[in-house]
């Protein structure tokens, strides 16, 4: 059981259209799903409350799997890891597991050091530590 | 993975609720677009669809000769959700086997984890069986997870995505953050 024969996240080979693809945090679909399921229980339209259980299910995982509830802190948490060269599906990655140590990140995102930008682990250090300073002040 | 995406779809409107005003046909567009973003429920290239983001654009319409009903090109953004072979990321555990766990990973339902990817770990049974290990926290029902996927399946006929997740590897395992 396999999906298509080269795929590996790890190495960043997920395919073109998804390297180049806007991903997003656990924390940001939370943001988004909870703010249209307010929109949807406020129309008092029934043709408009379609929700669909991939929507619940997902608004489920979502909330119990942010490490962000604070709307600054999750936008605060996608400028911080902006600034270091990663591939957006890496930088989500990142948000999502929340890694303690550079040995942490590297094992969750291989692809940090193999990708030939060849992040530095004091890089990767300064931005694990600018992530932790955001949980703490959230 | 979550990811957003700008799909372009063909919405089409019986003849019948082609109503005078544009405000009117804009609703039924968007109606019929969410009705039917929501039926779809995944494709194997996008994943599972979520929710409708935007609509960014209504195309003019063009009549279908022998419905009569008409056909309007859109083009809308949206969230969906697909995992990749090699991703790593966190579930719970809802089903507990001899051989295996079952996980809940974002939409997927059941995301398998084989007691031959849960490296030291034994199965004890019980009412409430469990897999044990000496040096790490249980795996239960209910138990949170943080795993690796090792491959991914689509079933077309069901719409929905099947993954094999295992434990092999650093820093994967149950995790025991408190809910937040």
């Amino acid at each position: 059981m396999s999906g298509e024969e080269e795929e590996n996240a790890a190495e960043l080979k997920i395919g073109d259209e998804f390297l180049k693809a806007k991903c997003l945090m656990n924390c940001e679909v939370s943001l988004i799903l909870e703010h249209k399921y307010e929109q949807l229980q406020q129309s008092s339209d029934d043709a408009m409350n379609q929700v669909s259980q991939v929507f619940e299910k997902s608004l489920q995982y979502v909330k119990r799997f942010s490490r962000y509830k604070n709307p600054d802190a999750v936008r605060q948490v996608r400028e911080i890891l902006a600034r270091y060269q990663l591939a957006e599906f890496e930088l989500c990655v990142l948000g999502n597991l929340c890694p303690e140590t550079v040995e942490e990140a590297i094992a969750m995102v291989p692809s940090i050091k193999t990708r030939g930008r060849a992040q530095d682990d004091e890089a990767i250090e300064k931005m694990l530590n600018d992530l932790s300073l955001i949980k703490k002040f959230e | 993975m979550f990811l957003k995406v700008q799909l372009p779809w063909n919405v089409i409107i019986a003849a019948e609720n082609l109503k005078p005003g544009s405000l009117m046909l804009q609703r039924a567009i968007l109606i019929r677009l969410l009705s039917d973003f929501a039926a779809k429920k995944a494709t194997k290239d996008m994943g599972y669809f979520l929710a409708v983001t935007t609509l960014d654009k209504i195309g003019e319409g063009k009549v279908r000769q022998h419905t009569g009903d008409v056909l309007f090109p859109v083009v809308f953004n949206a969230v969906t959700f697909k995992i990749f072979k090699g991703e790593v990321l966190e579930g719970v555990v809802h089903k507990v086997l001899k051989h295996g766990v079952f996980m809940r990973i974002g939409p997927i339902e059941n995301a398998y984890l084989s007691s031959s990817k849960m490296p030291g770990y034994v199965y004890v049974l019980g009412e409430n069986p469990y897999f044990m290990n000496q040096k790490m926290p249980k795996i239960a029902k209910d138990v949170k997870a943080r795993v690796v996927v090792i491959g991914t399946k689509w079933m077309e006929a069901e719409r929905e995505f099947q993954a094999l997740v295992g434990l092999e590897g650093d820093y994967l395992g149950p995790i025991s953050s408190p809910d937040m």
